[in-house]
């Protein structure tokens, strides 16, 4: 079956472009959706705080938005860029991209809505913290967009690297498990960094003096959620850069694919956990901030627990990768 | 956009092995010693009771910095190893802002800087911990909660380092590709100057604190 690889690269990039906004319109809308919810049910409680609350969550939503809008710039750049060369392998990354690029945005789209809609439930219960409780919600949402931004990487080194000293046979293969590994690797770090910043907000605004020690340890509980992602990112870096030897059989390119979504799949769930960690420990380090360091080293400890299972993923894949 | 993972390098040969020098890197961080040491000569210089600016920015840094560390540890082991952790996060914040600055470059873009800061705070953190508990003590964690666990145990700890490294390093990364990239398609108009704020003051300080306190923990995990 012979199809003009032209053909191939323009219908690849046209399926990533609509992969990659399709699927990043899905979360950010969720967390929008939740950050609005809350505004609403705070507004009914301090109807005189209504400025307030929906400038926040205008601004909590803005925030929450950057994730589909970095899916939006990648998939124009997909429709509208010219590939400097046209085979197999420049298809793959297209796709790639899209795939990172798409599955990428969920995660933090949701995990961002989540400090939105607490910090303007917080601004209903205690409207003397308004400036701190934004501040706070800005940093958390912002940390939370770190998976999609290492999905948008990516994604941009899929669509701007240059392949073509590459066999095409077995790397064709990588380059789309290098997408899956970031992207679906991403979403429940998104997910669980928001889940966190949520309840970091809710802390600070039963106890505005904590702000401080709940930032810190909400900034480390998202930093460990992310670490899924991170796996994600590392293996989508050594299936981009790494030579494969070149092989007509099926096999080799089935093993990089399948390690890409070994370790994608891997992370979702140590993701979303490592975010119910950090969720728990920042919202009781701001009812007894007496003991922010026995809770800091609680929670540590059992993200580490909780974080193993994304860690066997990634052996696995590195198994496929280099002894496969 | 070919300088999309270009690195210039100094390559020795010795002895059939080859040794690799990232220049750019080690010009870089060179520069970050260098400001830091003047900073530290401004900053503790004719001290006096009516401090002159340099020495209150100095104070509150350090103030704010071991005030984390003591919380995190207690107040023997914060005293010993506050200066380390100060020394990290001001080395880690001036390298992650040197990308402002047209024409230099963030050190901590390359992974070598990150893995051998993670490397180095893995190190203490069990040096630390051994200290602390005895060697015997410490080994006994590896065969917890059952003896077989002790190879998952170890690789879960060779984890930390990658997780810690390759954190700063994507997000470093990853925000100068963004910004290459972008001021490669809108030709250096309007929008890098935001990305450059968002992605080197505003990610670029994040990621340094984060860097620091996990350093912090992960010694408050081994010794308590």
């Amino acid at each position: 079956m012979a199809i003009d690889p032209n053909i191939l690269v323009k219908v690849a990039a046209f399926a990533g472009g609509g992969i990659a906004m399709g699927l990043g319109a899905v979360g950010a809308a969720i967390g929008e959706g939740y950050t609005a919810s809350q505004a609403n049910l705070a507004i009914s409680r301090s109807p005189e705080k209504s400025g307030d609350i929906f400038k926040n969550m205008l601004v909590g939503q803005a925030v929450a938005e950057s994730a589909s809008i970095f899916a939006l710039v990648i998939a124009i750049l997909l429709l509208f860029l010219d590939a400097s060369t046209a085979n197999l392998l420049q298809a793959a990354a297209f796709l790639g991209a899209g795939i990172s690029m798409g599955l990428g945005a969920i995660g933090s789209g949701v995990g961002s809505g989540f400090p939105g809609g607490q910090s303007c439930l917080g601004i209903s219960r205690q409207p003397a913290a308004t400036s701190k409780l934004t501040t706070n919600m800005l940093i958390g949402s912002a940390v939370c967009q770190t998976p999609a931004i290492f999905a948008m990487v990516v994604a941009l080194i899929l669509m701007f690297m240059d392949f073509k000293n590459a066999p095409a046979l077995p790397t064709w293969a990588a380059l789309l498990g290098a997408g899956f590994s970031m992207g679906l690797a991403a979403i429940g770090s998104g997910y669980g960094g928001g889940m966190a910043a949520g309840a970091s907000c809710e802390g600070v605004s039963r106890n505005p003096d904590s702000v401080g020690n709940v930032t810190t340890i909400m900034l480390v509980g998202q930093a460990v959620s992310q670490t899924p992602s991170i796996f994600g990112l590392l293996i989508s870096f050594i299936l981009m850069f790494r030579v494969f030897p070149e092989s007509t059989a099926l096999s080799p390119a089935m093993a990089l694919l399948a390690a890409g979504l070994c370790t994608g799949f891997g992370g979702i769930g140590p993701g979303i956990g490592n975010g119910m960690v950090a969720q728990g420990a920042v919202r009781w380090v701001a009812r007894n901030v007496e003991h922010a360091g026995d809770l800091m080293r609680t929670m540590l400890v059992g993200q580490a627990v909780s974080q193993s299972t994304a860690i066997y993923a990634m052996v696995i894949s590195l198994v496929l990768i280099f002894v496969v | 956009m070919d300088e999309l993972g270009l690195v210039h390098q100094l390559i020795i040969p010795i002895a059939g092995y080859k040794i690799t020098i990232n220049l750019e890197v080690i010009l870089m961080t060179w520069i970050v010693f260098i400001v830091l040491i003047l900073f530290g000569v401004f900053a503790s210089r004719k001290s006096s009771l009516i401090p002159r600016p340099w020495q209150v920015l100095g104070e509150l840094l350090v103030a704010a910095l071991y005030q984390l560390t003591e919380d995190a540890l207690d107040k023997e082991k914060a005293e010993k190893y506050a200066p380390m952790i100060f020394a990290l996060f001001l080395f880690l914040l001036l390298s992650n802002w040197l990308g402002l600055i047209p024409h230099l470059q963030e050190p901590t873009k390359d992974l070598n800087t990150p893995l051998s800061l993670g490397l180095m705070g893995f190190v203490i953190a069990h040096y630390a911990g051994i200290k602390s508990k005895g060697f015997k003590a410490y080994a006994k964690e590896y065969f917890q909660p059952m003896f077989f666990m002790m190879p998952l145990n170890l690789i879960g700890e060779l984890a930390k380092i990658i997780s810690i490294s390759f954190r700063l390093f994507g997000n470093i990364m990853g925000g100068s590709i963004i910004i290459l990239v972008v001021s490669y398609l809108t030709y250096s108009v309007l929008l890098p100057p935001l990305l450059n704020a968002f992605f080197g003051l505003f990610v670029g300080t994040i990621q340094a604190f984060v860097f620091t306190m996990l350093t912090v923990v992960y010694i408050s995990v081994q010794v308590k």
